[in-house]
């Protein structure tokens, strides 16, 4: 009966891994800002004063949280 | 006497002593560089520290055993846990040196924000729901279900202590020189007080008191970080832009604040931040106890989910603080003195926004949510400190796990009060040194040792005590080497002109390197021992997943 527990374990653990993996990228991304590739984040949107940059860092924080939301529906399901 | 008939003394004892801190600080009224004493912050204060110690002697009550001192008897819910959590994180360093720091270089200012918020989605995805199954009190639990537990919980513990005692150190030189500057009162005198009321509420009611605390205070500083955002955008007619167009016509950078590069050029320097950042605090102890304080795993999680979401907010207001700190400190004159610096220095910006937009009440309010936010982040490490010499050291490694509950109680107050003594006499040993290099210790420390043990133990089934130990001792000396050899200490304390490594974050390089010492070392690791760790990992892996019932029941 373990084997089995351990199966739906290393299942939780990949979906554990994949989304701290998904979570990592996003956030090295950031560095992005400090790098030749990142010299069109420091433009201005349209004709506001938001640069790129500014709404990368809402939108980082707003993927940070959905990602989790994502998380505990799939674990919540995952339980059911 | 039972510890909780001291608190009413000790509350008539405050009360007492108000008069005497208003009389400081009037005397003190224009101290060079200070703050004017605002009697709206000492009075908002007091009400603050009146409440706390009432909620300290009614969870005085029901701290009466090891298991309630720990972890509030795990009955604290998983809302309730994540403001507590998010209030151990929004600390007065987050709220003024980010500020400071956005209304010194703008953008650049942003990668603390999210270098700190970075860590909580890690905590969910990986250790909330996992430590919360294993442990008891502390994350050295966990860890010590699978490996050597003596010599593993004695190297944690040490780590934990360290951490612990840099962090306080940091934590104490900082309030010191705060309230010195928002209240008036002598740099020992504000120390005492910090440890003073700190002690109150750990000694006595222990982490349900802590969590209240904390609990109180967060929800105090998001109330005035919401109001202060709130009357910075009313005032640009709430477009964010138009805020954002006044902070670059008052700082001299211009335009550039709005990207990258005022503060920080090099990419790596950034990484180095990033990594400290995140990791380091994910093996906060302080952090990583409180999921101990709710009662099963699904609320562990819900804990950190929480967390999340009110660190996220917080961090998206002080993006508007911060600009906005721009927009109207930079260009007003009553915020600098003769010579032309801002009154407190840059992390005094978060203040002078506050009373740019609310006059003295709202100064008041936010100096006193300062303090309290102080005392709850001290509270906090307090306990994890005293939890690492009662719990780990002395109830698990010297009494195996059989310790007299009431000397384990008596014995944790005592290391409270020793703590206590601690902090205050190396905050004032440390008053006149550059403290950025303790703050930073804690941090780097945590990454290369307490992240990359726990996270293997939890992880990788081939990990064993041989290699935790060897990985951990080159991750603890490597980080406090690269330290010294750094910019912090090699050039800032010790006077040199160049320094040997030059980045402040050593993480990204003793990480990587003390795991590999671990893999490495586990690897090769033929002892009957670490046969023994490998075979544990199947049913800690069961029982981290799926908790102690339905791990007997997989056993079955």
């Amino acid at each position: 009966m373990i084997d089995s527990s351990i199966d739906a374990v290393h299942r939780k653990t990949r979906l554990r891994l994949s989304f701290s993996g998904i979570h990592l990228v996003l956030y090295f991304s950031f560095s992005l800002n400090w790098t030749q590739w990142g010299q069109g984040l420091r433009s201005a949107i349209g004709a506001t004063e938001i640069t790129g940059s500014l709404l990368m860092f809402v939108l980082l924080v707003l993927a940070f949280i959905t990602l989790e939301t994502i998380f505990m529906m799939l674990s919540r399901w995952g339980r059911r | 006497m039972k510890p909780r008939h001291l608190l009413p003394i000790a509350l008539c004892a405050l009360l007492v002593m108000a008069p005497g801190l208003g009389l400081a600080a009037g005397s003190l009224d224009d101290t060079g560089g200070g703050q004017a004493i605002n009697p709206t912050a000492i009075a908002m204060f007091l009400l603050f520290v009146a409440f706390t110690l009432y909620v300290t002697w009614w969870a005085s009550k029901s701290t009466t055993t090891s298991s309630t001192f720990y972890n509030a008897g795990g009955k604290i819910s998983g809302a309730q846990n994540g403001l507590a959590i998010a209030g151990d994180f929004m600390s007065a360093a987050s709220f003024l040196g980010i500020t400071g720091l956005m209304y010194v270089g703008g953008f650049d200012g942003l990668i603390l924000s999210l270098g700190a918020f970075g860590a909580w989605p890690i905590l969910m995805f990986l250790f909330a729901k996992r430590v919360r199954n294993l442990g008891s009190f502390t994350f050295i639990d966990v860890i010590s279900q699978r490996l050597d537990r003596d010599p593993i919980r004695l190297v944690t513990a040490f780590s934990t202590i360290l951490i612990v005692i840099m962090y306080l150190i940091a934590q104490m030189v900082g309030a010191g020189k705060l309230i010195q500057l928002l209240f008036g009162l002598p740099y020992e005198v504000a120390l005492l007080l910090v440890s003073g009321l700190v002690l109150a509420y750990v000694a006595f009611g222990g982490m349900l008191a802590t969590t209240w605390v904390q609990i109180i205070k967060a929800g105090l500083l998001l109330t005035g970080v919401t109001l202060i955002a709130f009357l910075l955008l009313a005032d640009s007619g709430f477009s964010f832009s138009t805020l954002l167009g006044k902070a670059v016509d008052a700082h001299p950078k211009g335009e550039a604040i709005l990207g990258s590069g005022v503060i920080f050029d090099d990419p790596v320097q950034i990484l180095t931040i990033q990594v400290s950042m995140l990791f380091g605090t994910v093996g906060l102890p302080h952090i990583l106890m409180r999921l101990f304080t709710v009662p099963d795993m699904r609320q562990a999680k819900l804990s950190a989910y929480y967390a999340s979401l009110f660190i996220g907010y917080f961090y998206i207001a002080l993006l508007v603080l911060g600009f906005g700190s721009i927009a109207y400190v930079a260009s007003a004159p009553e915020f600098f003195d003769a010579g032309g610096k801002l009154i407190g220095g840059s992390n005094m910006a978060a203040i002078h926004v506050a009373t740019a937009m609310g006059g003295d009440i709202l100064t008041g309010f936010m100096s006193a949510v300062c303090f309290a936010t102080i005392l709850a982040v001290v509270a906090g490490l307090t306990l994890s400190g005293a939890a690492a010499i009662s719990h780990d050291v002395y109830a698990e490694v010297l009494k195996k796990g059989k310790p007299n509950p009431k000397t384990e109680l008596r014995l944790t107050r005592a290391s409270v009060l020793l703590i206590g003594l601690a902090a205050v006499l190396l905050g004032i040993a440390f008053q006149e040194e550059n403290i950025a290099f303790i703050a930073t210790i804690p941090m780097v420390v945590s990454a290369s040792v307490t992240f990359p043990i726990l996270f293997l133990s939890l992880f990788w089934s081939g990990f064993t005590t041989r290699g935790a130990m060897a990985g951990a001792l080159v991750g603890l000396v490597s980080s406090i080497v690269l330290i010294v050899l750094g910019p912090q200490v090699w050039v800032s304390v010790l006077g040199h002109a160049q320094p040997w490594f030059p980045y402040d974050y050593p993480a990204l390089f003793t990480m990587p390197v003390s795991m590999a010492v671990m893999v490495w070392v586990s690897k090769s690791d033929r002892s009957p021992r670490g046969e023994v760790d490998r075979d544990n990992y199947a049913q800690l892996l069961v029982r981290s997943e799926f908790g102690e019932a339905d791990a007997e029941a997989s056993r079955a």
